[in-house]
Formats: structure tokens, C-alpha cells, sequence
């Protein structure tokens, strides 16, 4: 008998069904996919996620002066696939669920991701390499080697590293078979 | 007359969809957030109208295809001044994945003036709400210079 008495009640007692948001707050899911963000300290500059970039969004550019690289991700043509995300080796780029961006034409070639991906030093030849994962190798390697310190030189000095480090253990392995 | 108007035009835009070649995906994200009683669009005094002649706001969705160029900028030119164009989703702001593909006629602001991009594939009905409270602001500006 009169179904509708309650669905009124029901209603009644739920209140309004309206969202508040552009008047208040709204809800916004933890992993909603939204505006696209790198970290420049863990970015190993391999270039993947521009390779992988659906809308082709992300640019990497070497600067002039060999100082590092300029990520620059233009959200204007970003799909939030989150491609970049799930192939980026060292988690740098993280999607973040802000979805605040919205703008007026004046804004729309600056409304941009740019990081500058500063390349480290050698600290034996002082000259620039490529960003390597620091910390997961000095964890993760084990072994005569140092990984702490033979990280933080460039690959050149690494050779010649190894190179010594051979060439030693060969006289030494001579000499013992001189003497036996 | 003229004065007394003044004092309400600016208060309800009225909403236009255009289609210029989208996928569909903004435009559900649009009828969504017209529609559906939960992102109640009309709070902001916009309505959705079916006639160009009667738009203020146009909501522009899709990356302007080949075929379909000429009716959008034939739609386009009977909506009377002032107007406020939004670009929804990454198709018309810079023609998203579809970029460069050889039936896009590129980016919506070489032919159309923009003023407010929200960008998305698609956007949030949140998000498109956002934009259309800016091109609220927008026209309403306009409008007091018109008036």
C-alpha cells in the first residue's frame, strides 16, 4: 500500500543527494588519477615515460650546458593513463590525485609539470653522468665493491676503477706462481 | 528596461554542447554533470538550451575533425555576443591523443577563440563544473562591458 510513502521517508531521512562542490568540499578518491607529478631526486632521466606517454605529454630536453635534463609535461594533452607511472623504473613520477586544473587560455602553455633533473657530479673527474639509483644500489649490491663510493663516479673512472683494482690482483696472482 | 535587465542577465547563463569529432567520453562526462541530480549544474543558474541562437556558454568537446570543421564553425557563429567558450577535455585544448592524425583539424583555437580550458580524459564532472563557474566569471564580466 502506497509504496511511495516509503521512498519519501527513506529520502527524508538521507537528505539531499546533491553534491556541495562548487560551494564546498566534494570527494576526491586517494587513487583517482589526476595531475601528474615528478620527483626530481629519484628521476634516472631514462626517457621512458615520454616513450611510453599516450597523449605524447612529456618532453625531455638536455639543457644547453650538460647540467642535468628539463622534464616538462604539458597537461593539456595528459589522458591520466598512468603509463608513466606503472613503467617508471625508479617511482619518480606519481600520479597524484589533483584534479584542480581547470584554466583560462592565457595559462594554457604554462600549465605545465617542469622539473629540472640535475645530473651528478663525478667526484673524481668533476665531470657530469647520468642519475643512477643511488640508494636501491648501495641496499641491494654486495661484494668487494664498494657501491657507495664507486656510484658516485662517472662510468669512465668506473672503468678505470675495475681496471686497477684487475691489474693488481693479476701481479698478485703472478707472483704466487713465480714462487711455487 | 535595458538597466532593469542588467541586473538578472548575468545571474543564468545558458549552457550549448557542441561536438566537433569527441569520442563520447566528455560528452556522457557533460550530460552527467548536467543531468544527474548529484554535480546539479542549474545551482550555478546555467541551463542546458538546445538552440545556438539561445546560448551564452559553449561547452566545446572533441579535437575538431575534418568532416565536421565547417558545421562547428557555422553552429559556432550563430550564437549571438558575447560568448564564453570552454574546451572540454584534451581534444579541443590540444588535440590529445589524437594529435597530428591526419582528419584532426588541430587544436579548437586556431579557428575558435577559447577562454577556458579544462583538461581531462575526460575531466571530472567536478573538474568541468570548476570551468564552467570560470566562464561564469568571464561572462559576467563581459556582459557588464556589453551592457
Amino acid at each position: 500500500m502506497l509504496p511511495f510513502l516509503k521512498i519519501l521517508v527513506r529520502n527524508i531521512i538521507k537528505g539531499p543527494a546533491t553534491e556541495a562542490f562548487p560551494f564546498g568540499d566534494t570527494f576526491t578518491p586517494k587513487r583517482l588519477r589526476g595531475r601528474a607529478e615528478l620527483n626530481p631526486e629519484r628521476c634516472l632521466a631514462c626517457g621512458i615515460c615520454s616513450h611510453v606517454c599516450a597523449g605524447g605529454a612529456i618532453a625531455m630536453t638536455e639543457s644547453a650546458d650538460g647540467r642535468g635534463m628539463e622534464f616538462r609535461l604539458w597537461h593539456n594533452t595528459c589522458t591520466f593513463c598512468g603509463l608513466c607511472e606503472h613503467y617508471c623504473p625508479a617511482n619518480a613520477i606519481t600520479m597524484t590525485n589533483d584534479w584542480h586544473l581547470s584554466h583560462e587560455q592565457s595559462e594554457k602553455y604554462t600549465c605545465c609539470e617542469v622539473q629540472f633533473v640535475e645530473y651528478p657530479v663525478c667526484k673524481r673527474c668533476g665531470k657530469r653522468m647520468l642519475p643512477h639509483l643511488h640508494q636501491r644500489l648501495a641496499k641491494g649490491l654486495v661484494g668487494a665493491v664498494n657501491t657507495a663510493e664507486i656510484m658516485q663516479i662517472c662510468p669512465d673512472c668506473r672503468r678505470l676503477t675495475s681496471a686497477m683494482q684487475q691489474i693488481k690482483s693479476k701481479t698478485c696472482f703472478s707472483t704466487d706462481r713465480s714462487n711455487s | 528596461m535595458h538597466k532593469y535587465l542588467k541586473q538578472f542577465v548575468h545571474k543564468s547563463p545558458w549552457l550549448y554542447r557542441i561536438n566537433a569529432g569527441s569520442c563520447n567520453g566528455c560528452d556522457v562526462e557533460l550530460a552527467t554533470t548536467a543531468l544527474i541530480p548529484r554535480y546539479d549544474v542549474e545551482r550555478l543558474g546555467c541551463k542546458y538550451c538546445g538552440s545556438p541562437r539561445h546560448a551564452d556558454i559553449v561547452l566545446i568537446s572533441g579535437p575538431l575533425t575534418t568532416r565536421v570543421k565547417e558545421r562547428v564553425l557555422r553552429v559556432y557563429e550563430e550564437i549571438p555576443h558575447p560568448k564564453v567558450t570552454v574546451a572540454v577535455g584534451i581534444c579541443p585544448i590540444s588535440g590529445g591523443v589524437f594529435r597530428d592524425s591526419y582528419s584532426i583539424e588541430g587544436p579548437m583555437d586556431r579557428y575558435i577563440p577559447i577562454d577556458v580550458n579544462v583538461p581531462g580524459c575526460p575531466p571530472r564532472p567536478q573538474a568541468i563544473m570548476e570551468g564552467i563557474l570560470k566562464a561564469c566569471e568571464i561572462w559576467k564580466k563581459q556582459i557588464m562591458e556589453v551592457a
